[in-house]
């Protein structure tokens, strides 16, 4: 190849080098948690939370439309609750799926 | 004192007089509408600046900006599957808007968009309508599958309406995290911040210990880089998984 297209040598050189340094730093660096340990803590409770001020919501506006309070409100929130549990039970198992899939990417 | 640790998050608006009226509610331009211009322009520039070479070696600003296409894409395509990476300019934006808005906010001086409830509250209501629609163009009503989970006929009494709530939860809990979050670590900010000028001014040996929450703050401010970043990451993954369920509903699991 010429002088005056050194574009392939310059790229496989880099390409080289990059590899090289990819090597050194997949030894080098410790398996990283996929996910830090706060923001799951965050995302379980305000799943919890959200999900019984959504029932109590939900039940206190129909005991407005239909006059019944505190029917609605007593059952909606105890709903709410279930469905928070629910959450933060959905949520556990997607973070843990996500988890697996990232350390099976990180051996392969 | 003049500044409370609340008065940061105050909108206020920058011209006194109302830009247009719609229905009789005057729409003011704010201090929180200015930094939403900054802050897109900024995300624009950074990534048509970084786009604009196009050099097969990329440069610093493009390495950047490619890396950050390809880390919303890997998202994408690992939480929704192929067929999400429709919805790419999508959660490029929202990812994107949260992302300068929250590191935007850790300059000192500027307002935090996303500190405001209306805000995140907002993006979270488009993104829940985004999947509502997707779920209904795709699926027609065979998308209400998704709150009745497979069960015997009698646990569904109760089960449809636990559904329906949790799928209901999901704009309020993608708006109040992200708003709590921001409002939180600004706010303990200023608070130790407060503390800093109260002990320095106390003088003697109180002067001295102004040193411990002026350490403080350094540490938070870390922490506060971490969860910007984090929070936007949050925001746009649950996006995908929203999106996710829409387009596949039951098949996945």
């Amino acid at each position: 190849m010429s002088d005056h297209t050194p574009e392939p040598d310059d790229l496989r050189e880099l390409g080289e080098r990059l590899d090289e340094a990819r090597r050194r730093e997949a030894a080098k660096a410790p398996k990283q948690a996929s996910v830090a340990p706060l923001s799951v803590a965050f995302r379980f409770s305000t799943e919890l939370v959200a999900a019984i001020i959504v029932g109590g919501a939900l039940g206190w506006g129909m005991d407005w439309l239909f006059g019944t309070r505190p029917i609605f409100m007593v059952i909606l929130f105890m709903l709410g609750a279930a469905a928070g549990i629910r959450n933060v039970m959905s949520a556990a198992k997607e973070i843990n799926e996500r988890a697996a899939k990232a350390a099976k990417d990180n051996k392969d | 004192m003049a500044m409370t640790p609340m008065a940061q998050f105050s909108v206020k608006p920058l011209v006194s007089a109302p830009i247009l009226t719609i229905a009789g509610h005057p729409i003011y331009f704010t201090n929180q509408a200015l930094w939403m211009c900054v802050l897109v322009a900024a995300a624009s520039l950074f990534l048509i600046a970084g786009g604009a070479r196009r050099s097969m070696v990329p440069g610093r600003l493009q390495s950047m900006a490619e890396l950050s296409y390809e880390f919303v894409g890997n998202m994408i395509e690992s939480a929704a599957g192929k067929d999400g990476l429709r919805f790419f300019p999508f959660v490029f934006a929202i990812f994107f808007f949260v992302l300068f808005s929250n590191y935007f906010g850790l300059i000192p001086g500027v307002f935090t968009v996303t500190s405001q409830i209306a805000v995140t509250f907002a993006l979270a209501a488009l993104v829940i309508t985004v999947v509502v629609v997707t779920g209904f163009v795709q699926h027609g009503f065979r998308f209400l599958k998704l709150f009745v989970p497979e069960a015997p006929f009698i646990l569904l009494i109760l089960m449809v309406p636990i559904e329906v709530i949790s799928f209901l939860t999901r704009p309020i809990s993608l708006s109040v995290r992200l708003f709590a979050n921001m409002l939180a670590g600004h706010t303990m900010l200023q608070v130790f911040a407060g503390f800093v000028i109260a002990l320095a001014g106390a003088g003697g040996i109180l002067s001295a210990l102004s040193l411990a929450p002026m350490l403080l703050i350094i540490a938070i401010m870390a922490l506060e880089f971490l969860v910007a970043g984090l929070q936007a990451y949050v925001f746009a993954i649950l996006t995908c998984i929203y999106l996710n369920e829409a387009l596949h509903l039951h098949d996945h699991h």
